[in-house]
């Protein structure tokens, strides 16, 4: 509980409109996409980074939690309050400063929504690629601080990759800058990289310099069906060693795709096991070549069926297909654990059929779909919260796949973070030297553990 | 209807993450979570849970919603948001009452015994000593202050004569021979027949659209009909969560229309044909099977006039290709078109109205977001004001992009709202119902 003083001492620093204590609106800021609740002391609004600087400040000196909170659309839990205090909402700070076409740079707030950014940049003829799944409604500091990706990391990267440079609010209050405005820029520590997906517990990001792109004169994107898993694999490891880098390279398999065909009938034969949604871009002659040349290797890996969509409608329709299986999963059962694990691309079939003997092992309802391209695959082990046996499987069930796809040389979260929900499994991937670095870090600048805390590090 | 605790089912189903946000008009002007469909949902299951009560706050946030249904269509569970936020006005309007300005609304506009009673006939006369015209009579404004209007405000006058009236007086319409308080059967005992039902924004407000409709649905062979004791629709009063008032509505309307032989029912009003085909069949679920069987009976046969015209009527371009002559005074104007939020989300009606424009002779040149809410939301505008012309700021400057000379729909709340919001952009894009396009040619024929 925050003080009555707290209270008054926060309403001075943002004003009286912008802070919120009424249980009404406490509730509205005690979730994310993660569907757990926890109830914040305040909520509050500021304008700009010197009230953010005051709010740290007092946060230290009277000791409160404070979490920073972009759009609250997380799958990991990183703006949860799990210990109450103070919401720092960013959304009046959504910004986009500046779009500078001369030297392909952006600067935003960090509220700023990712679609949002990505739209007005095209108009200009410029790109921004990351494109988690929840572009239209995320914010570009949640993006940050989550180093979010998408399925154009296969080409493109994450968002690591197009950060420059932070204007940073540290826990105790002093402002920072770091990176640069230029591609180039070795002067010290690389600050803004660890910032980048430190999940809102070493700074709130109050100023984003991103680098931007010129924009793909096309794009080209196919589907194509497989009757073997494996084959759709050897497809994704032909294209990439061909040096074709698609900007797309979605994979989907036979649980997902049957979901899908039950909730929206795409017409596919009951008895495809692997379906791949690519996309390649860049000027209009070279696309046309390369969608022949990735039909061709699709075929020649025995791909029963590609399909290349003719113009912008089809493509879209290429595209529901993939973004109806997350809808349609539901239908399985009320609720999903979601995990977004990464294995080298060459093992993403071993991965599968590892995956589905434990679901099988836990008799659990799974299905896996995802980035192909990078190695990134959505694990989704569909449970009935209700149901304790369902419920304590799949958390066995978890951590045998966490251990599997280390074995395998990858990671247990590409792109979702690791928050509350995989806290406990940190120690599985990282040596305890490594984590007591970071804690070391966090230490540092965070002292007092007032920002973000109960994140990460277990206990 | 479902009550609160009945759709708890439907509020587990969200999973709070967060794709309404992108969509929602009233977080789109509150840029805060409690003013998205997801921060309503989240309340409504803290209220289940006996976490709030109905609070000032929970009252605030469940009224700030326009009903629009674009967090319904873009959500990836299917969440049917709209009609928990339904569902909690009921809860609200149960257990507080309801509030002066929706009650006074409600006793005296909407819940009448006529749709054409003595005190809007008196208001109609006294709006001349009320209301200042404004240039080109597209609209009003209050010269004196008045209960809930607000002094910026355009309201289009009441009619001179409510449609009704017009229809009651009409010598074109011979009394039906049924010996029911009616005007039609223009033709008859030409099939199929039509039962026009009017709604209140045409009846007080924009009876032209009704003359058109009823001009256009003759052109089309039709005989039409009446019912002289038609009342609102009842979607207002159970926007404001007076679930009573639109049981009566909608069983009164029953009773109104299945009196004759009707093949259709039809309405020029979007949330008027949502409502008497959706809504009415929920209201009156729990009514017994007799009333479940005649309202399905009802249901089944109510069309938006948009959709009659075209799928039923099959109304065709190349039927019309003489409106594309010279004769069509329409022939060089540009049309753009706004769907109505309970025409498109609510019906899935969308081609129908664009394929009218087109048979009208005019050109057709799409809005950036043509399905974006105009921001009326029934009562919602009467309400909250500004936050309604907030969210129409959007909507009137991309019809102002289009330099469209003429801005059509198929809902007459949408066009006094659209109205109202270009007059403050100070744009002159005339603002008609689609119906009114294709009339206006039967006339210079």
């Amino acid at each position: 509980m925050l003080s009555h003083n707290v209270i008054k001492e926060l309403t001075n620093i943002v004003g009286k409109d912008n802070i919120q204590t009424s249980k009404e609106d406490l509730i509205c800021y005690s979730y994310d996409a993660t569907n757990q609740k926890f109830l914040p002391d305040a909520v509050v609004f500021p304008k700009n980074v010197s009230e953010i600087s005051l709010i740290l400040k007092m946060a230290n000196s009277e000791g409160f939690p404070v979490v920073p909170r972009g759009a609250g659309s997380g799958f990991s839990g990183g703006s949860l309050p799990v210990e109450g205090g103070v919401i720092v909402s960013l959304e009046r700070m959504n910004k986009i400063l500046k779009i500078d076409a001369d030297n392909l740079i952006a600067i935003v707030e960090p509220g700023a929504v990712t679609g949002e950014l990505q739209w007005e940049v095209e108009d200009l003829g410029l790109f921004y690629p990351p494109d988690p799944s929840s572009l239209k409604f995320c914010t570009i500091g949640g993006n940050v601080a989550e180093c979010a990706g998408g399925p154009s990391a296969v080409k493109y990267g994450v968002t690591k990759d197009y950060v420059l440079g932070l204007e940073v609010v540290l826990p105790t209050g002093e402002v920072i800058n770091t990176g640069t405005q230029t591609i180039k820029g070795v002067v010290g520590y690389d600050l803004t990289k660890l910032m980048v997906g430190s999940e809102g517990t070493l700074g709130i990001v109050t100023k984003i310099i991103l680098k931007l792109l010129p924009l793909p004169e096309a794009t080209k994107t196919m589907l194509a069906v497989f009757s073997d898993m494996r084959d759709a694999a050897a497809a994704v490891s032909r294209i990439i060693s061909l040096k074709i880098i698609p900007s797309a390279l979605e994979f989907m398999d036979k649980e997902s795709i049957s979901c899908v065909e039950e909730y929206s009938s795409i017409g596919l034969p009951a008895d495809v096991e692997a379906l791949l949604l690519i996309e390649v871009d860049g000027a209009k002659e070279l696309i046309e070549k390369q969608a022949e040349s990735v039909k061709k290797i699709c075929l020649d890996s025995r791909a029963r069926e590609v399909r290349i969509a003719g113009d912008k409608k089809e493509a879209k329709k290429l595209w529901q297909i993939r973004r109806a299986i997350s809808p349609s999963l539901a239908k399985l059962k009320p609720n999903k654990i979601n995990e977004d694990i990464v294995v080298p691309r060459n093992k993403i079939p071993e991965a599968i059929i590892g995956i589905r003997e434990i679901a099988k092992k836990y008799s659990l309802t799974n299905a896996n779909f995802g980035h192909a391209g990078d190695g990134n695959i959505h694990v989704n082990i569909m449970i009935d919260k209700t149901d304790r046996g369902e419920v304590a499987r799949a958390e066995e069930g978890v951590k045998e796949i966490f251990k599997l796809v280390i074995d395998l040389g990858g990671t247990i979260s590409g792109e979702h973070g690791i928050g509350i929900f995989k806290m406990s499994y940190i120690g599985m991937e990282l040596s305890k030297p490594a984590i007591d670095v970071m804690k070391k870090i966090k230490q540092v600048l965070d002292p007092k553990g007032i920002l973000n805390p109960g994140k990460i590090f277990p206990e | 209807m479902k009550t609160l605790k009945q759709l708890s089912q439907e509020i587990n189903k969200c999973v709070l993450c967060g794709t309404c946000r992108s969509v929602c008009p009233t977080f789109g002007v509150v840029q805060r979570e409690p003013a998205s469909a997801r921060g309503k949902v989240a309340l409504c299951d803290a209220y289940l849970n006996k976490e709030i009560g109905i609070s000032e706050g929970f009252i605030k946030h469940m009224n700030e919603c326009v009903q629009c249904m674009a967090c319904y269509a873009a959500c990836p569970n299917d969440v049917n948001v709209p009609d928990i936020i339904l569902a909690a006005r009921a809860e609200i309007a149960k257990e507080k009452g309801m509030p002066f300005v929706k009650s006074f609304i409600l006793e005296n506009i909407l819940d009448s015994e006529r749709l054409m009673p003595a005190a809007m006939k008196f208001a109609s006369r006294l709006q001349g000593l009320l209301f200042k015209g404004v240039p080109e009579e597209s609209g009003l404004h209050r010269r004196f202050p008045l209960p809930l209007i607000d002094e910026r405000r355009l309201v289009p006058p009441l009619a001179e004569r409510f449609f009704m009236d017009v229809v009651a007086d009409s010598s074109a319409f011979s009394t039906a021979p049924t010996g029911h308080p009616t005007k039609g059967w223009v033709g008859q005992t030409t099939r199929p027949r039509v039962g026009f039902f009017a709604g209140c924004l045409i009846n007080y407000m924009l009876p032209n659209i009704g003359e058109a409709s009823l001009k256009v649905l003759e052109k089309a062979g039709a005989s039409v009909v009446v019912p002289l004791d038609q009342l609102c629709c009842g979607m207002p009063a159970l926007g404001m969560g007076d679930v009573e008032t639109a049981k009566v509505l909608a069983l009164k309307n029953l009773e109104a229309f299945e009196k004759y032989e009707l093949d259709y029912i039809t309405t020029a009003c979007a949330t008027c044909s949502d409502g008497l085909k959706r809504r009415f069949k929920e209201l009156l679920s729990y009514e017994g099977e007799d009333v479940q069987r005649r309202v399905d009976k009802f249901s089944s046969k109510v069309r938006d006039i948009t959709e009659l015209l075209v799928n039923d009527f099959g109304f065709r371009i190349s039927d019309f290709g003489f409106y594309k002559s010279q004769i069509s005074n329409l022939k060089s104007q540009i049309v753009t078109y706004h769907d109505p939020c309970h025409l498109r989300r609510g019906q899935g009606i969308a081609d129908e109205p664009r394929e009218l424009i087109e048979m009208s002779g005019a050109k057709l040149k799409e809005m950036s977001h043509p399905c974006r809410c105009c921001g009326l939301g029934g009562s919602f505008n009467i309400t909250n004001y500004d936050f309604s012309m907030e969210i129409n700021r959007s909507k009137a400057e991309d019809i102002k992009n289009t330099g469209a000379d003429i801005v059509a729909t198929a809902c007459p709340g949408c066009m006094i709202q659209i109205k109202d919001g270009l007059h403050q952009l100070g744009a002159d894009t005339k603002v008609v119902h689609v119906v009114e396009l294709l009339a206006d040619n039967i006339d210079s024929r």
